[in-house]
């Protein structure tokens, strides 16, 4: 069979012909290149129509599934002939009448260009995110852009420019745009007690691109108290002391919990080698805790008048014993049962030790507050021609008492002659013969005034039952009392009591905190007082009531602590570090830095 | 020259150039993520400050420095990357590098925070690069998932073949439905004009179109046939199986739009938020050393 094929392509109104001839027995048209007659448009099958001729007639066939029409019906197979119009897929195919030597002649035209079709499909179908309109360049440059804007220029550009003001004493904060763009910089949460004025970064940075200067910190501290005493001869720490700052210590933005960086490294610059670098130096090196802690040392009184204290360490078998210039004995206290004849019961530790208010220590024990509800008898002389009624000597000034009594007797004098009171000989046991109406006033008052005085300063029932005195081996010399009383002035106030110095603490270079102890008892730690506390009478002996000895003290020593205190690091034991125990600012020492002369 | 003229000329093996970059080289990049990993948390372990761990320590300002200087290193390597010219063949080895150590920098500048967080620039910068790593993860995924359930959806056809299809069948579509009753015709017309594939970004990701033309004249015809002549029931029949063809490629190349999208849309969060951590990190950077705050803390 031999077929004419042209094919048509318009190109506007121009409409281009390409013929050529086809010989086979079957033509067939379609996508695919090993038909006959290729059809490139995409829409058509690979196999898309046969045309076969038998006797004489044409025939064509469906083959896939592109749609046949044959003038206009849809057809799977359909006999042909010139005129006859076939829609092929978008091909329209025409059958002519054939020239001389072929069997059939017929044109073909896509008849549906795809473009078009294709081309507004393709055009509609946004496809991919980039034909959305959304760039990644775009939004890169918009977010960093907005980031840097925001987060960096703003913020130097407030800070620059001195918008953002230091915190001004009545003029409370308020959270605003522009303190929240400060406080985008903040690199942690401030201390409670700085968050007034958080947003005021200019209160403490006054300059970029420097530390915090002590001038800042000083406008409001300025009262921050010393690390060492001004005598101290620290050599060449003193000048690293003066050198060091307030954040070489203080840091902020680290949360509620505080400033204070409690780092023991901060300590132990100095103090690990104190003896070498300032060997004047009364304490000791510090390598770290609880490794490297030297054992404690008590500050015991060793003499009351002079007074003379001392270090002493603890720990040892011997422990230190205090001598405050009070004939006191803890375990006469606290004897198991208390005295029930004498109505007294068994005391505790709080019923001398109140709590100071915070509860770090405790308040001074005194006569008044502590002991006179039991040994007010000790100082009444009833039936005693004393100044005062019924006998009973006021406790405090000494100088006071020989001064009532010389006068009171003095007095009687003047009124009428002294005589000697029986009943002042029956109780102070004075006798001899009986006194001279006519002797000496001055010298009889004296003579009075004395037999008195040895009756109140007694060592069994008067002041010397506590109290030493200040003459041979503590003893009450009551002759020198009247001439050096009577020498008395304002300026020179001569003492006949040694005085008491009774401490508070013991271990007055750390600040141990009773109150963060509570849960525990007295006992716990001090445990000699514990044992005594369960002593009766009956066992108690004479140990102490007529012949009081100096008592060892009852503090406990490092031991105790590192039973619970680990370092700072710890972490099966209480965290602990040099600041937990002591201080550094010590208020005794004066003030740190003058906020005038600070140059950085 | 071709990208693999290239490999080849550089020596690159087949095999070695269809390693995926997960398991480039034994695993070389992750055991080198791993020992970066390893070395953060052991840096990070010794240095106990008391009071807490936080970015101002020596630690902390050893990871700041590290990560910083991940960041930027693993945002040079992703633009390198792309660029196909100067490859040698180490476009695994850099895949393989920027994945395992982007996952590195992650636990590198989470240590470096010391877990402090707080409404500030710091933190900000901290949540875009956890962004930046969370979307590249994600891309991981799309690529371990997509390729598979695409190259199944598509049945060996381009996005170009799907859409000369459709458009095939509504020219056909058009030419069939010459018969039709108008309504009928008008909703058939409607689905040849407005054949919704791609569009917003949520309809390419979720693959959902809503009001779809083509649905409502398949609802139409089949509701129309009902009522049909007996003459024009072919005709009718033809257009309903031309639509019901048109829909099932219209579901074909939107599944295939999704997947695309889906494969696509996490680099518009990982690059984008990239820059943003970038000027972030400049941010933090410079306000922290703006008021150095304190010598380092031993």
């Amino acid at each position: 069979m031999e077929v004419e094929i042209t094919t048509l392509t318009r190109r506007g109104t121009a409409i281009m012909r390409r013929a050529n001839r086809v010989s086979a027995d079957r033509i067939e048209f379609g996508r695919g290149t090993g038909n006959e007659v290729p059809l490139t448009d995409i829409r058509i099958g690979l196999d898309a129509m046969a045309l076969t001729r038998s006797d004489g007639r044409l025939t064509v066939q469906k083959l896939g599934a592109t749609p046949l029409r044959v003038n206009g019906q849809p057809v799977d197979t359909a006999a042909v002939a010139p005129g006859d119009k076939i829609e092929l897929g978008p091909y329209h195919l025409e059958f002519r009448a054939p020239p001389e030597g072929s069997d059939a002649a017929l044109s073909i035209e896509l008849s549906q260009p795809l473009g078009d079709a294709f081309d507004r499909l393709r055009h509609q179908s946004r496809i991919g995110l980039q034909a959305t309109g959304l760039s990644k360049r775009t939004s890169a440059w918009v977010g960093a852009g907005a980031v840097v804007l925001l987060f960096l220029i703003i913020p130097i550009v407030l800070y620059g420019a001195g918008i953002i003001s230091p915190w001004q004493k009545d003029k409370p904060t308020r959270l605003g745009a522009v303190q929240m763009a400060a406080l985008a910089w903040n690199i942690g949460d401030f201390s409670n007690s700085h968050r007034f004025f958080a947003a005021n970064c200019t209160s403490c940075h006054e300059k970029s691109f420097t530390t915090v200067a002590d001038r800042s910190c000083l406008a409001c501290h300025d009262k921050t108290a010393n690390h060492i005493t001004p005598a101290a001869d620290v050599g060449p720490l003193r000048t690293r002391l003066a050198d060091s700052s307030c954040v070489h210590c203080h840091e902020e933005h680290r949360g509620v919990r505080g400033t204070i960086i409690r780092s023991e490294g901060l300590c132990l610059d100095c103090h690990r080698s104190l003896t070498e670098t300032a060997p004047k130096s009364v304490y000791h090196d510090v390598r770290g805790f609880p490794n490297g802690h030297p054992q404690f040392r008590a500050t015991v009184v060793t003499d009351a008048a002079t007074p003379r204290v001392e270090r002493v360490e603890l720990g040892r078998d011997t422990p230190p014993v205090d001598r405050p210039g009070l004939k006191f004995s803890h375990a006469a206290h606290l004897v198991k049962g208390g005295f029930p004849k004498l109505g007294y019961k068994q005391l505790a530790c709080a019923d001398c030790h109140h709590a100071e208010p915070g509860g770090l220590g405790f308040q001074p024990v005194n006569f008044a507050a502590n002991c006179q509800t039991c040994h007010q008898r000790e100082l009444v002389f009833e039936g005693a021609e004393l100044p005062w009624p019924k006998g009973q000597v006021p406790h405090g000034s000494d100088t006071g008492i020989v001064s009532a009594v010389w006068n009171f007797y003095a007095a009687k004098a003047f009124q009428g002659g002294v005589v000697q009171p029986a009943a002042l000989r029956r109780a102070a046991g004075i006798g001899g013969p009986p006194q001279s109406d006519q002797a000496n006033p001055q010298e009889l008052i004296a003579q009075k005034t004395q037999a008195a005085l040895g009756l109140i300063f007694d060592e069994q029932r008067g002041c010397g039952y506590c109290h030493y005195g200040n003459g041979a081996k503590g003893a009450f010399d009551t002759a020198r009392m009247i001439p050096a009383a009577a020498n008395a002035t304002d300026d020179k106030h001569p003492a006949f009591v040694v005085p008491v110095r009774l401490q508070s603490r013991f271990l007055p270079q750390a600040q141990f905190d009773h109150s963060r102890h509570a849960a525990m008892q007295c006992g716990d730690c001090h445990q000699r007082r514990a044992a005594e506390a369960e002593v009766p009478l009956s066992s108690f002996g004479q140990v102490s009531l007529n012949q009081p000895v100096p008592e060892p003290i009852d503090i406990p020593a490092i031991e105790k602590c590192t039973g619970c205190h680990g370092g700072q690091g710890a972490v099966v034991r209480a965290a602990s570090t040099c600041t937990t125990c002591h201080k550094f600012h010590r208020q005794e020492f004066g003030v740190m830095r003058e906020s005038t002369a600070v140059g950085h | 020259m071709s990208v693999s003229d290239q490999l080849a000329a550089a020596g690159v093996n087949r095999t070695e150039r269809h390693q995926s970059f997960l398991v480039y080289g034994g695993f070389f990049y992750l055991k080198i993520a791993f020992a970066v990993m390893l070395a953060s948390l052991i840096l990070y372990i010794v240095d106990r400050p008391y009071g807490g761990r936080y970015g101002g320590t020596w630690a902390g300002y050893i990871l700041g420095i590290a990560g910083a200087g991940l960041i930027v290193w693993l945002t040079w390597f992703g633009y390198r990357k792309r660029s196909y010219v100067d490859l040698h063949g180490r476009l695994v080895s850099r895949l393989s590098a920027h994945v395992y150590l982007g996952l590195a920098l992650l636990v590198v500048a989470t240590l470096h925070t010391g877990f402090e967080f707080g409404w500030n620039v710091h933190t900000l910068a901290y949540a875009l690069m956890v962004l930046v790593i969370a979307s590249g993860v994600f891309g991981i995924f799309t690529y371990g998932r997509y390729p598979a359930l695409m190259t199944e959806n598509r049945g060996n056809l381009t996005t170009h073949e799907m859409l000369s299809r459709i458009a095939g069948l509504n020219d056909e579509l058009r030419n069939a439905a010459v018969p039709l009753d108008d309504a009928t015709a008008t909703l058939v017309e409607r689905a040849v004009e407005t054949t919704d594939v791609g569009g917003s970004p949520w309809r390419q990701l979720s693959g959902k179109y809503p009001g779809c033309a083509t649905e409502a004249a398949l609802a139409g015809i089949a509701t129309a046939e009902r009522n049909v002549p007996p003459e024009l029931e072919e005709a009718y029949r033809g257009v309903h199986v031309l639509l019901d063809n048109k829909r099932a490629l219209l579901r074909q190349i939107r599944l295939d739009t999704s997947y695309k999208a889906m494969m696509e849309v996490w680099l518009y969060v990982h690059v984008p938020v990239t820059f943003a951590l970038l000027a972030a990190l400049l941010a933090h950077v410079v306000s922290v050393l703006f008021f150095i705050p304190v010598a380092i803390r031993g």
